[in-house]
């Protein structure tokens, strides 16, 4: 059990700007990218003894986040205990230009439906194409195939 | 021209994790919390459990001060009872554990698929062959085999007919929100 807690807020503060960016990408306001965070730490600590390192740490931080991120769209009434983020960051409201920057990618973003917007991602985070086949679920080949289309579709807009 | 648009993008996603990597969002009541909360998961599904248990043998003590039902409708209802709740705890079980385990999209969406279809099954299929036998003999049992007020009998199934028909109400209530939340998760993992 410690082994485990150990490793979890290890995992945790290595992978908080992962985390953190995807959930910020499938949410509008904050105090939701907030929920969406906090739950993606919980369900990371759920599947931690179910992780067997069969797959690459960041392959399954990357389907935890996404997959919470899909099942809570639905779930936003839901009530979720909060705990006080350390955050001196609101990538919605602060003017300085790193948040700028990061509202124009988001605004790209999340104009693009779930499974593209997941496949950009982890495209302009420098992942292989397996490695993106891995996460969603599909083959290279069709990765490919997707972010051609994708690409397409933010030249457009 | 296309390079330095994507470029600009990945620049972007560099500057927003570098921004990211300079907070403090992960701080140490946060982890202590998370780890709380599994002990409490698990505890809320053995409740459940627990409860359906608890209301179905509750009707075997009520039953002997009502007399309006036999033993054996008893024994069943409270077998059903049982059998309801466990199979509702499986079919959400693979649901359940979708967020934390390893699982990519496509395996959310046959998970969901599954999920959507045995939903389906058991309102068309289990919930008539259970409910419509089960409805008739509570009506036969307590309107007729065990009347001894003298009412007409037909009246005495109103009741019961009542509250049937507010049951169905409330699970299809239920039914819908389930299948309602695994169609818009697969409308969203599938392409539009």
């Amino acid at each position: 059990m410690k082994q485990e807690e150990e490793m979890f807020a290890r995992l945790a503060r290595e992978h908080k700007s992962t985390i953190y960016t995807v959930c910020y990408m499938f949410s509008n306001d904050e105090d939701e990218v907030q929920d969406l965070f906090q739950e993606t730490l919980i369900n990371m600590w759920k599947g931690i003894k179910g992780f067997r390192e069969e797959s690459k740490i960041d392959t399954w931080i990357y389907r935890v986040a996404l997959n919470t991120c899909l099942t809570m769209e639905r779930k936003k009434k839901r009530e979720v205990k909060k705990v006080p983020l350390a955050m001196d960051v609101n990538l919605f409201e602060d003017n300085d230009a790193n948040s700028k920057q990061a509202r124009v990618l988001h605004e790209r973003i999340s104009k693009l439906a779930y499974v593209d917007r997941a496949i950009v991602m982890l495209w302009l985070e420098g992942m292989s194409y397996d490695e993106i086949g891995a996460v969603v679920g599909i083959t290279a080949q069709n990765v490919a195939t997707k972010l051609f289309r994708i690409k397409e579709q933010l030249k457009k807009m | 021209m296309e390079e330095q648009y994507f470029d600009e993008m990945r620049q972007q996603m560099a500057a927003l994790k570098e921004q990211l990597n300079k907070q403090e969002i992960v701080n140490d009541h946060l982890i202590r919390e998370i780890m709380k909360v599994k002990n409490k998961d698990i505890s809320k599904t053995k409740n459940v459990c627990f409860i359906a248990a608890i209301i179905a043998f509750l009707t075997f003590p009520f039953n002997t001060f009502t007399h309006a039902w036999s033993w054996t409708f008893t024994a069943v209802t409270g077998a059903m009872l049982i059998f309801c709740t466990i199979a509702t705890i499986y079919i959400h079980r693979p649901v359940d554990k979708l967020n934390y385990m390893t699982s990519d999209l496509a395996t959310v969406a046959r998970v969901m698929t599954k999920f959507k279809k045995q939903y389906d099954n058991w309102l068309h299929y289990v919930t008539p062959a259970l409910m419509i036998p089960w409805i008739g003999w509570a009506c036969y049992e307590f309107a007729w085999k065990n009347n001894i007020s003298g009412v007409n009998p037909l009246w005495l199934t109103l009741p019961i007919l009542f509250g049937a028909a507010i049951g169905g109400l409330i699970g299809y209530y239920f039914h819908c929100k389930a299948v309602n939340a695994a169609k818009s998760i697969l409308e969203q993992i599938e392409e539009k």
